[in-house]
């Protein structure tokens, strides 16, 4: 397993990281769904303003690792520090984690009952306490960031798969995260609908967002990705930049993996 | 010849049995001209039959004295069949309102412990549930009835709580709480009281909405009603002038003529139908005008504007209708006009506690404390407890029906449990709990009529009295089916109107 720390940058991007301190912190956390492991002791460290790209075959434990970040799964072994706040059962340390890191899923979920602004504005308001018209404003502010001003006041049923999974950035960084998590956020989208979010993406990762991505779009991972974690079987199998990971893999199950996928 | 071209199909002349409208057209006035003579044919069969066999259909029985005494209610011993089927539906209704009042609490109490992380009070919800529902509803009044009525004798001056509290197996007596003389002068202070209320919620709200500090707008306009209360048991005899004010206004209907309140129906009516169908109209015109009426539009429109004239119909030829409606009106504020002109210091409530009076050779409940008879709480305990294990598993099921991803993202944008709870997953679980509590209600209102076993005085019990002692079978059975089609149907409508309201937006 290779050393999981920041590396050279790649070709596009000349960001430095050496210097950045720590935002994600992973020490041999373990997970297990009865008898089934679904994480094997998986340590990494993912830097501030430094996007990582999760890759891997289904049912690997890309998913479950990144919802542990957040703790929407409670993970059993290891421990987990984001922004120098450990997630334990302490209730305070997982609401102040889940204040400053956006998640985006793969089916949207977004509210149904609540108009595309009120979706956006929901948290600010009631987590954040800010007044209405200021997290009105701020909504409107992130869906024009998005594409999207004119569906403000429309219900999420009535948008496109791409419009509402843009919708969900919004509503995750109307909080301001500091930390972006996306759990396969274009695999429930039409073709035509995927660059649109992946436009947003990219745009989002230049701007310096720390950002940890579970996806199958390796376009992506190869163009935006400071770093590629490859994942099998609940362990991470390789670590490196996306010029090291595409080229010349050193792991035979990597090796096998792009093989069959490119 | 060459084969027809696409031109000449299209513009070829569809014959007309094989027009879909007009096969449709013929087909609803078809079925509207079977139902309707089939009902004019039965209604006068069924009026030949009567006649011949002299049975009496007339309501008239209604005025005459019957002897019933009514088990409990606003008249025990009324004089008069109609008094008495009043007092009995009187008693109904307030089942049926207490019952889906605990009902539902009670429902959403057991639904919320079936989903609870503690083992214990989810098996204890699910025997609840299991328990009360698989056990047919007569059982269990007999049950309540009969564990009841094991209760200790009322003894004078007995009672847990001597002089407060009594329960025997006469029932549980405690103390009333009643409105007293002054009630409807201080009911206008608090009807200010609300209005205040309304702006000082608005307030309060706007100052949360501009700096986002929590203000508790609703607890705000509680506590202004509140106040309002609390100091118009002191003022309210300020607004006795209002009796001389309904005492001109009965005036004024008095000398109204009978074609006034006729007048006023026939415009209401046909009033009510332009506006419905102009709005009908607009809502169906696109932006540049265009019309697009389907077949069933024009139905509904057809349909709207013939109730409207049988309104009016009904209003001109029934002039008994509009004498009633002025009589009412004038006996009401003829009413109202006594309530408000009263001393001064006339308490707006007073309170009376439990007594016990000496009844022939028994000791039995007075009228000072509010009593709940044994026939009252056996009904209202079986139909409370069956009718929340339903109830509870709506709401478990409504819950449940969030997906599990709408829990996460709000999770996962910060909100608390509290939060998530309020403003993603009971928003979207009432949509689901609603129609089939709905249904549950009226339920509740239809097996209340159960209470004739153990003795309540409600509707069907005192309408088999009335029957049996005036035998007019028909006209009774006939109130009957009115009386909770009207209950039902009041109900379905509610519950109609928050659906549609809550209904979620879609393409």
């Amino acid at each position: 397993m290779s050393d999981a720390t920041a590396t050279e940058p790649t070709g596009g991007h000349t960001k430095d990281l050496s210097r950045a301190r720590d935002m994600i912190l992973c020490e041999d956390v373990s997970k297990w769904y009865g008898d089934f492991q679904a994480l094997d002791k998986v340590s990494a460290t993912i830097k501030e303003q430094e996007v990582v790209v999760v890759l891997g075959p289904s049912g690997g434990g890309k998913s479950t690792w990144i919802r542990c970040i957040n703790r929407l799964e409670i993970h059993q072994e290891g421990r987990i520090i984001v922004d120098d706040v450990e997630l334990t059962n302490d209730l305070r340390n997982i609401e102040q984690v889940r204040s400053e890191v956006g998640m985006v899923f793969q089916q949207f979920n977004l509210f149904p009952h609540l108009k595309v602004i009120d979706n956006v504005s929901l948290a600010p308001i009631w987590v954040r306490k800010k007044p209405r018209a200021e997290a009105e404003e701020q909504a409107m502010a992130l869906l024009e960031r998005v594409g999207i001003p004119e569906q403000a006041h429309k219900y999420p049923g009535q948008l496109s798969g791409g419009q509402q999974q843009r919708v969900a950035i919004a509503r995750a960084l109307a909080m301001e995260p500091k930390i972006m998590l996306f759990d396969e956020v274009t695999s429930a989208l039409d073709p035509e609908m995927v660059k649109e979010v992946l436009d947003i993406m990219k745009a989002l990762a230049l701007s310096g967002m720390t950002m940890m991505v579970v996806t199958h779009e390796m376009g992506f991972a190869k163009e935006v990705a400071d770093r590629i974690m490859f994942m099998e079987e609940g362990q991470i199998v390789e670590v490196g930049t996306p010029t090291h990971f595409f080229e010349n893999p050193t792991e035979d199950r990597t090796k096998l993996f792009l093989s069959q996928i490119l | 010849m060459t084969a027809p071209t696409t031109q000449q199909r299209v513009s070829h002349r569809v014959p007309l049995w094989r027009d879909v409208i007009v096969i449709k057209w013929v087909t609803q006035v078809f079925l509207l001209v079977v139902v309707l003579s089939a009902m004019l044919f039965l209604a006068s069969q069924a009026g030949d039959n009567l006649r011949a066999r002299n049975i009496n259909t007339e309501f008239d029985f209604l005025h005459e004295p019957v002897m019933i005494q009514i088990s409990e209610g606003i008249d025990t011993h009324p004089d008069t069949g109609a008094r008495a089927l009043w007092s009995a539906m009187v008693n109904t209704l307030r089942i049926s309102g207490a019952g889906i009042i605990f009902a539902t609490l009670l429902g959403v109490v057991v639904g919320l412990a079936r989903l609870s992380d503690n083992w214990l009070v989810r098996r204890i919800a699910s025997m609840w549930v299991e328990g009360f529902r698989n056990i047919p509803l007569l059982v269990q009044m007999i049950f309540f009835f009969s564990a009841l009525t094991a209760l200790p004798r009322v003894g004078l001056g007995s009672g847990p709580v001597n002089g407060w509290l009594h329960i025997s197996n006469k029932g549980i007596s405690m103390p009333r709480v009643f409105i007293a003389d002054g009630f409807y002068q201080w009911a206008v202070v608090v009807l200010i009281g609300a209005v205040a209320a309304h702006y000082v919620r608005r307030h309060r709200q706007r100052i949360q909405d501009e700096t986002g500090a929590s203000t508790s707008p609703i607890l705000w306009a509680l506590a202004t009603v509140a106040l309002f209360g609390l100091v118009g048991l002191f003022v309210h005899p300020v607004f006795s002038w209002l009796g001389p004010v309904f005492g001109s206004i009965a005036d004024l209907f008095d000398s109204l003529p009978n074609t006034a309140p006729q007048v006023l129906f026939s415009a209401v009516a046909i009033g009510v139908a332009t506006i419905w169908i102009r709005r009908f109209l607009s809502a169906h015109r696109s932006a540049r005008g265009h019309l697009s009426l389907s077949d069933d539009d024009w139905f509904r429109m057809i349909f709207v504007a013939l109730a409207s004239l049988a309104v009016v119909l009904l209003v001109v030829r029934w002039s008994g209708l509009s004498a009633w409606a002025l009589n009412s009106s004038r006996d009401l504020s003829e009413v109202l006009e006594t309530k408000f002109e009263v001393d001064g210091a006339a308490r707006p409530f007073d309170a009376m506690r439990p007594d016990i009076i000496q009844k022939s050779r028994f000791p039995n409940y007075g009228k000072n404390g509010l009593t709940m008879s044994i026939g009252f709480a056996s009904v209202f305990f079986a139909v409370v407890f069956y009718t929340s294990a339903f109830i509870g598993e709506n709401v478990r099921g409504g819950i449940l029906a969030v997906p599990k991803g709408q829990t996460e993202a709000a999770k996962a944008v910060g909100l608390k449990r509290g939060q998530v709870l309020r403003h993603v997953v009971l928003p979207q679980a009432i949509r689901v709990i609603m129609p089939p509590t709905g249904n549950q209600y009226l339920n509740l209102l239809k097996n209340t009529s159960l209470a004739i076993a153990v003795g309540y005085s409600d509707m069907v019990q005192v309408g088999t009295t009335v029957f049996n002692q005036t035998g007019m079978t028909l006209p009774v059975v006939a109130i009957w089916m009115l009386f909770y089609l009207s209950c039902s149907l009041t109900i379905s409508v509610f519950v109609n109107w928050f659906n549609v309201r809550m209904r979620l937006v879609e393409r």
